[in-house]
């Protein structure tokens, strides 16, 4: 889900550009570092990137007769942390207002915010409560991209409930008409997605062992 | 012990949830348009707001692809693009991996 341009008052985008900015400059450094210690992190990169790239687009259709696409970014937060997905999810988003008019350069401090940050940040602080349990890992995956998702769709309710609150009710009422549209219709063929799209990607494991360990 | 065909099996299975669920919603809901979210998000915002969806103008000008054909075509861009970036570094590894 993105915020389209001219959709957020001038202020909230100003707001959310400067949230956005010092975690995007955070995983500029991050990456900076991680290239300069391991050149072989680059190819892992590119996929969790490509990987973003290629689920963003799939728009997928639902029961409610609408459609909607998962994020993708759960992967790349279990393999480099919220900040440098956060770098990589604005490189998406900058594609898609660019080249798609999904979103906007007006409203991409609020997507990358919703997308880039607050979602990795659920999934990966999912990640590191699982990692060290006796949890299974094809579960511990599943959750990470799912929340990942889910989180992001409620920070982009937050976001607009926030824009646009209703006359009765305000905020509250608002946020609740958002999330009713976008997270919980949507939330169990997301739960869908993310299980057949991550379980696909677990058990190849063993045929390509050195590849899909990377995303483990 | 794991099955040999797994992944070609969950495969088939998530295609076909899929396609089932298209066609269960073409036909219980006639005339369902399959929008998007950003497009759902955007009415609630008018709604809320007051204002028709064509009273939102950009705040900075945005191109706007000049059909749906071209704008499918952007989006299968960018799923070539992400396919393109994963099928080559899976391909690298592999050969890397028959390399050794």
């Amino acid at each position: 889900m993105h915020i389209m341009e001219g959709f957020l008052p001038w202020q909230w985008c100003l707001l959310w550009w400067i949230l956005a900015l010092p975690c995007l400059m955070l995983g500029i450094s991050r990456l900076k570092k991680l290239l300069a210690a391991d050149r072989e992190a680059l190819p892992l990169l590119g996929v969790t990137g490509g990987f973003i790239f290629i689920l963003s687009s799939l728009k997928l259709p639902s029961v409610t007769g609408s459609s909607s696409h998962p994020t993708g970014t759960g992967l790349s937060a279990i393999s480099f942390g919220p900040w440098i997905t956060a770098v990589v999810c604005a490189i998406v988003l900058l594609f898609q207002s660019l080249f798609l008019a999904h979103g906007g350069l007006s409203t991409l401090g609020a997507n990358i915010v919703s997308m880039g940050i607050v979602g990795p940040l659920a999934g990966y602080a999912v990640y590191r409560l699982l990692r060290d349990t006796p949890v299974n890992i094809y579960i511990t995956v599943f959750l990470v991209t799912a929340l990942a998702d889910l989180f992001t769709y409620i920070t982009t309710s937050v976001q607009l409930a926030l824009a646009y609150p209703a006359e009765t009710g305000g905020f509250v009422s608002s946020f609740i008409l958002f999330l009713g549209i976008l997270p919980l219709r949507r939330f169990p063929l997301q739960l869908l997605k993310e299980l057949s799209l991550h379980w696909c990607l677990n058990i190849s494991s063993p045929r390509y062992p050195d590849t899909v360990e990377h995303f483990l | 012990m794991r099955f040999k065909y797994s992944l070609e099996i969950i495969t088939v299975i998530a295609i076909g949830v899929f396609c089932a669920v298209f066609i269960y919603t073409s036909s219980s809901l006639p005339g369902a348009g399959f929008s998007g979210t950003d497009t759902t998000g955007s009415e609630l915002v008018a709604n809320l707001s007051g204002q028709p969806v064509e009273h939102f103008k950009p705040l900075i000008p945005q191109w706007q692809p000049p059909g749906a054909e071209i704008e499918s075509s952007l989006f299968a861009l960018q799923a070539a693009i992400g396919g393109i970036l994963v099928g080559g570094v899976l391909g690298y590894w592999l050969g890397q991996k028959k390399k050794t």
